[in-house]
Order: structure tokens, then C-alpha cells, then sequence
């Protein structure tokens, strides 16, 4: 990001930004920078609130009236501590869709994939009525279904066709990987009465008791398995989180 | 919070030990007074329309979004699982604050929104970054705007 502003600066167009790891702005220093205490993922700090993000944009923007540079300044105040990132002990999440059968107790690759494909059919209801109520999914290139063919006929050792894009198998697996997950967040988070789990309560969930889960991290071993250098990186670095 | 020593290993050692590009000085272009800026959104988030192409690799490419573009239209498909999507599955303002801009405009804090934004996907190395950079400034140019604010995720 600091570098982009080099260049963008260089060439006569005037920069500011938002910092969210502050060791990496005090190395490469742009013109003009805002360091904030935020989550990766939340440069702005908390959805849904249009005050406190305001304040944040007006912060990093009022970096252009300095005069001389550079400017690393300091957003001191936290993001509020919301449902969504925290929640408290006594009112902790839960799914609030019954999943017919655990992931773990499936133990065939057919029997993982079947247990796969009814999870999304059961939760596809949810998913639809969120998108109905919201008006928005962030799913971003393929559907729920679609995107379990694309991890399935992997897994089974049928290649699978991208017919949407110009992309590699690499590519499509991965994004694939990303949509089932946004897939399963917007689902839980839609039934009447359920609030948005936090987004480690998700994780947690998501990564140890569904069966997406358990086939996105089969996707992981069979791609660091493979030849292909684009398969192996995505197996490797780009399907399960670090943490 | 993203303060670097909070962050759980291994993500922490992989952050910390991410190549910086180092410049030798800090350019400095000027502009007028925040309230008659024109102001673009430049995000590393991997976002694009729905119907644009998804980033695919790491080659320093960007997409185009359109000024008046909503929330539906906007999606994100960055390499990187590391960083928490649940804030943008939400509200898109939280990653790209187009709705916070427009509303600083007609409080007159700032002088207009620019009719493009663009979004790069941020794990591309930087320096791959630099001829995109080349083309965006003339667009941006083209646009009036003379003041971009770039948004990591």
C-alpha cells in the first residue's frame, strides 16, 4: 500500500492512507499515512457503523492539510467491541442451523462429500433469505452448488471445467474455497431471531464441525500434493488460515 | 486489533518478516484545501464488480469501480486467508467507505467523489504494482481527482 503511494505521489497525484501494521509504514513511509489499531480485515473498524467510520475517513483525509511530509499519524481510539468481534461468555454463540451429521463422523471421501453437499442444502434456505432481506451477498464468483462441484470433482480426481472465467484451476479452487465459506457465514447469520457469530466464533465452527470445513482442508493436502506449482502455492498458503 | 505483537503466531512472524520496499526519500506532491479535493478510493482488497474478472494471480493488475456502484455489486476475491471477512460480508464501508465519502462531500468536507475507484489485490509484490500505478495516475488525472486514499485490508 505505502508503495503505491510512492508512486502514485510521484507522478503528481496526492496520497493519503489508512496504516494497519505500523512497522511496515515506518519502513517504507509514504507521504501520508494513519496508522489504526484495527483488525486486518476492518481498516475502517466496524461495520454497520457510520459515525465511528466517518470519523476515521475524516481522520486520514485531513492529512492532506499538512504541509510537509512524512506523516505517520496514530487513530488511538479502539473499534468499538460489537457482537460481531467479541462475545461474552454467557451469551455465546451457536449455529443456529441443526447440521444433520457432523462432519467428523464421516470417514470415506464419499461419505465426507455427501455430508458436504446435504450442509449446503439445508442451509441454502437461510443463505436465500438473508440475500432477500439484505439485498446483497458477498458470494463473488461462484454459487454454493457450483463451487462444491469444483472442490468435489478436485477431491474425486475428475478435473473439474471453469467454463465463467479465464482462470486457473488454482485460482478457481481457492475462490471457491472463499465463497463456500462467505456462503456458510451469510447462511448462519440470516435465520429470524440469530445474530452474526463473531468472527472467531465462526472460524471456530466453520473449521471444526462442518463438513466444509473438513473438505476445504482435503482440498488443502491434495493441492500441496501436486505437481502444478499454482496448485501446490494455493494448497500450501491460500485455502486454510494460518490461525 | 492489528497491532503487530497481538497477533497470534505463526501469523505474526509471517507479517513481521513480509519484504518492505525502502525509498530513498518521501515525494511529496501538494493540492488545494480538503474541501475542494475530489477524492478517490484506492483499495488492496482484491474488490471488484460481480461482473468483472476475479483476481486470479499476483501480477499488480486492478479493477475499475464505477462511482455510483452499490453494495451488491461490490465483491471481494483476495488471495489471502488471514484477515477477517466477516466486517465486509456486513458492510462494505467498513473495507471501502464509498457511502462515508459521498456523505463528506455533501457536508462539504471534502469537495466531490470521484466518478472511479480502483482496487489492486494487496499480496501482489509491490514493485509489480508500479507500471498499474503509471496508467492509474493519468486516469485519476483524467478524473480531476488530486486527492487518492488507499485502504489496505
Amino acid at each position: 500500500m505505502g508503495a503505491l503511494a510512492h508512486y502514485l505521489e510521484e507522478l503528481g497525484i496526492p496520497t493519503t492512507q489508512i496504516s494497519l501494521i505500523r512497522e511496515h509504514t515506518e519502513k517504507i513511509l509514504p507521504p501520508r499515512a494513519l496508522w489504526v489499531p484495527f483488525a486486518l480485515g476492518r481498516p475502517l473498524g466496524v461495520p454497520n457503523d457510520q459515525g465511528f467510520q466517518k470519523r476515521v475517513v475524516h481522520s486520514a483525509l485531513e492529512l492532506f492539510e499538512r504541509q510537509t511530509g512524512p506523516v505517520l499519524e496514530s487513530y488511538e481510539q479502539e473499534a468499538p467491541v460489537s457482537a460481531d468481534t467479541e462475545s461474552q461468555d454467557s451469551d455465546a454463540w451457536s449455529c443456529p442451523v441443526n447440521l444433520s451429521q457432523p462432519a467428523k463422523e464421516q470417514t470415506s471421501l464419499e461419505e465426507k462429500i455427501s455430508a458436504f453437499r446435504r450442509e449446503i442444502t439445508e442451509l441454502m434456505p437461510w443463505y436465500d433469505l438473508g440475500r432477500k432481506s439484505t439485498g446483497r451477498t458477498a458470494v463473488a464468483a461462484f454459487d454454493p452448488d457450483r463451487a462444491a462441484e469444483i472442490l468435489c470433482a478436485f477431491l474425486e480426481d475428475r478435473t473439474p471445467e471453469i467454463r465463467e472465467y479465464d482462470i486457473s484451476l488454482a485460482a478457481a479452487i481457492r475462490i471457491s474455497a472463499q465463497d463456500l465459506r462467505t456462503f456458510y457465514y451469510e447462511a448462519v447469520s440470516s435465520q429470524p431471531g440469530a445474530k452474526a457469530p463473531a468472527s472467531k466464533e465462526f472460524a471456530d465452527w466453520f473449521w471444526t464441525r462442518t463438513a466444509a470445513g473438513d473438505i476445504i482442508k482435503q482440498v488443502k493436502e491434495k493441492c500441496s500434493g501436486e505437481s502444478d506449482r499454482d496448485l501446490k502455492l494455493t494448497g500450501k498458503m491460500f485455502l486454510v488460515p494460518m490461525v | 486489533m492489528a497491532r503487530l505483537k497481538d497477533l497470534p503466531e505463526p501469523m505474526r512472524s509471517h507479517i513481521a518478516e513480509l519484504p518492505c520496499p525502502e525509498f530513498d526519500n518521501t515525494p511529496w506532491a501538494q493540492g488545494g484545501k480538503l474541501s475542494q479535493r475530489r477524492v478517490a478510493l484506492l483499495s488492496t482488497a482484491g474488490l471488484h464488480t460481480r461482473d468483472d474478472r476475479p483476481f486470479a494471480g499476483m501480477e499488480g493488475d486492478y479493477r475499475v469501480i464505477a462511482g455510483n456502484s452499490r453494495a451488491n455489486e461490490l465483491v471481494m476475491t483476495h488471495v489471502s486467508t488471514n484477515f477477517d471477512r466477516t466486517g465486509f460480508q456486513q458492510d462494505w464501508n467498513v473495507v471501502f467507505p464509498l457511502d462515508r465519502l459521498h456523505e463528506l462531500a455533501e457536508q462539504g468536507v471534502i469537495g466531490s467523489v470521484a466518478d472511479y475507484h480502483y482496487s489492486f489485490m494487496g499480496a501482489a509484490d509491490p514493485a509489480q504494482m508500479k507500471p498499474s500505478a503509471g496508467t492509474l495516475a493519468g486516469l485519476l488525472k483524467g478524473d480531476n481527482v488530486d486527492a487518492a486514499f488507499l485502504i489496505p485490508v
